[in-house]
């Protein structure tokens, strides 16, 4: 498999804190990569960098073989990458409809294709029913499945997921689980940033984990899990200490 | 096919017109809420569509109308002519300070506006020998000369500033069902969001300040034309950057006729309460003026245009449960 998406030290910072420090991996053509990491780890930053809502002040990020880094975030959508927002960020006035033509219109610039177009997108994430329905009384796993038809009627090659699954109940984290294993089938890449350890099980076999703006290890589910060093960074320095410790 | 049958009608009422009311005073009323309707239908483009508030599109009025004058004063070229160049002048101006002002968003933007028409009025004031400083100058009045854009009768000018209307809402519809509006609108609910899905706002934004200072600028030629005279207090008048985003946002910002039923609105109230109490107490017809537009804002914050979407909507959600 090809290489989709090389990220390579990759640094942030700002004012004194270090946000993310000399961060590299390599997302591969049809893969499913989890980010995971604790609270400001720097994983959302990361996503920022690589959509060009910030800039890096070291490092490369190419997609495909093109170097991103430097580019706005629309000329990073043109290049075939799209992300969902952790806090969705729909056009709320508008309908669920015309909020996906919005994504549709970058490769159809005709309103009845870009509507067809949006539709088909509208029907794969299960959103026909509130098709009419202004995107701001919608709930929140209908607006998480908008933000992905919105990102993904840009027909991106590979999709950035900023935390779709915060906030929904174990059913609809089913839902959600099962969406992104039909997108996965469809061909698409996938970098997923997710808490809920549960889902990342079930969506992904390549794992990345930032601590404090730093890679700390990268791999399969069950060795990424067993890395002491992730357990440090999830439950403290107690849990591991070589004499037994406390927790 | 109701509504085109109603649009003829209208049109049909609004030629008319003239024709029939032989009072000067009420022609003068319909010549400016068709003027403050042009001038709020150029304002929503940017305003309403893609909600970058500005106050400062007396600027482009004042181009407009400081172009057209000149050429017509100093080198005889006609106010016709002289309209498509205040407008171009006006959108060579919109770069540097769209350039400028869109760094900033939200208020910042609105003051960063504000502060470009001031300055601009400033520049005219001062530099007296460009363009009769202060105490500006009147129009030679030609008598009935339509290639010169005068008329005797009022009526021309109402024909004129329908015209400019009627193209207003062309260009505006055809706009808000093309790509372009659905961008607008999405600019305005979240650039970032709109950012991430490949919509370059910059340019956007670029685009339609330039169409909407173009516009504005049409109107401010045709003011002057209209009475005759200009100075820097009038032709970059604050009140005329208020208008236009006064009579968007009670009429229905972001929607076709929303600038439109916002001026019939707040115009007619406005003659009609100077009418009855303009001789009465003073500063009473102003007074209240400002009550009914702190209740539109207040109850109606969507504007007019935004009730009926409204109603519309309740109406749908429930056929559909029924």
């Amino acid at each position: 498999m090809a290489d989709a998406l090389v990220i390579k030290k990759l640094n942030k910072r700002f004012g004194g804190l270090r946000a993310v420090q000399d961060v590299s991996f390599t997302v591969r053509e049809n893969e499913t990569l989890a980010l995971i990491g604790p609270n400001g780890a720097g994983k959302t930053t990361a996503f920022n960098l690589i959509m060009g809502f910030h800039r890096p002040d070291e490092g490369s990020v190419t997609a495909f073989g093109t170097e991103i880094v430097g580019m706005r975030p629309y000329q990073v959508c043109a290049q075939g990458l799209a992300r969902t927002f952790q806090v969705a960020k729909p056009f709320g006035g508008m309908t669920v409809l015309d909020n996906v033509m919005t994504g549709a219109f970058l490769h159809y610039r005709n309103p009845e294709e870009a509507r067809d177009k949006a539709r088909e997108v509208i029907e794969f994430v299960g959103l026909s029913a509130r098709e009419s329905t202004a995107a701001r009384d919608i709930t929140t796993i209908d607006q998480r499945r908008l933000e992905m038809a919105r990102a993904l009627a840009t027909q991106p090659k590979i999709l950035l997921l900023d935390e779709v699954m915060a906030g929904l109940n174990p059913s609809e984290v089913d839902q959600a689980v099962a969406l992104i294993d039909k997108l996965s089938g469809s061909g698409l890449t996938i970098v997923i940033v997710e808490h809920l350890m549960r889902a990342i099980m079930a969506v992904s076999k390549h794992i990345v984990v930032l601590d404090h703006g730093q890679k700390i290890a990268e791999g399969n589910p069950k060795d990424v899990m067993a890395n002491p060093e992730v357990i440090r960074a999830y439950l403290g320095s107690y849990a591991h200490s070589p004499n037994g410790g406390v927790a | 096919m109701r509504w085109v049958i109603g649009l003829i009608a209208a049109v049909a009422v609004l030629i008319a017109l003239p024709l029939v009311v032989e009072s000067a005073f009420a022609i003068d009323i319909c010549i400016r809420i068709l003027l403050f309707s042009f001038i709020g239908v150029a304002w929503n483009l940017m305003g309403g569509y893609a909600k970058q508030l500005s106050l400062g599109h007396a600027a482009y009025f004042g181009l407009g109308a400081y172009t057209s004058t000149i050429l017509q004063i100093n080198y005889d070229i006609s106010p016709w002519i002289g309209m498509v160049a205040g407008g171009c002048v006006a959108m060579l101006a919109s770069l540097p300070i769209g350039w400028l002002c869109f760094r900033l968003r939200g208020p910042y933007f609105t003051i960063a506006t504000i502060a470009t028409a001031q300055a601009l009025m400033l520049i005219f004031l001062k530099f007296r020998d460009f363009a009769w400083g202060a105490e500006g100058t009147t129009i030679p009045n030609l008598g009935n000369a339509p290639l010169m854009m005068q008329f005797e009768e009022k009526a021309g000018y109402y024909y004129v500033v329908l015209g400019l209307l009627a193209l207003a809402l062309a260009i505006n519809y055809k706009i808000e069902k093309s790509w372009m509006g659905y961008y607008l609108v999405a600019i305005g609910e979240d650039e970032d969001a709109a950012e991430a899905v490949g919509i370059n706002a910059p340019r956007i934004k670029r685009d339609i300040y330039l169409i909407s200072s173009f516009l504005t600028a049409l109107a401010g030629t045709f003011y002057v034309q209209y009475i005759y005279f200009i100075d820097p207090a009038t032709a970059f008048s604050f009140n005329v950057s208020i208008e236009a985003a006064l009579v968007s946002i009670v009429g229905g910002i972001g929607t076709l006729w929303g600038p439109v039923i916002g001026t019939v609105l707040l115009e007619t109230t406005s003659a009609l309460l100077q009418s009855w109490l303009g001789s009465g107490i003073g500063g009473i017809q102003l007074t209240i003026y400002s009550l009914i537009l702190m209740a539109v804002i207040l109850w109606r914050p969507t504007g007019i245009m935004g009730y009926f979407y409204e109603l519309a909507a309740r109406r749908r959600a429930r056929l559909v449960k029924a």
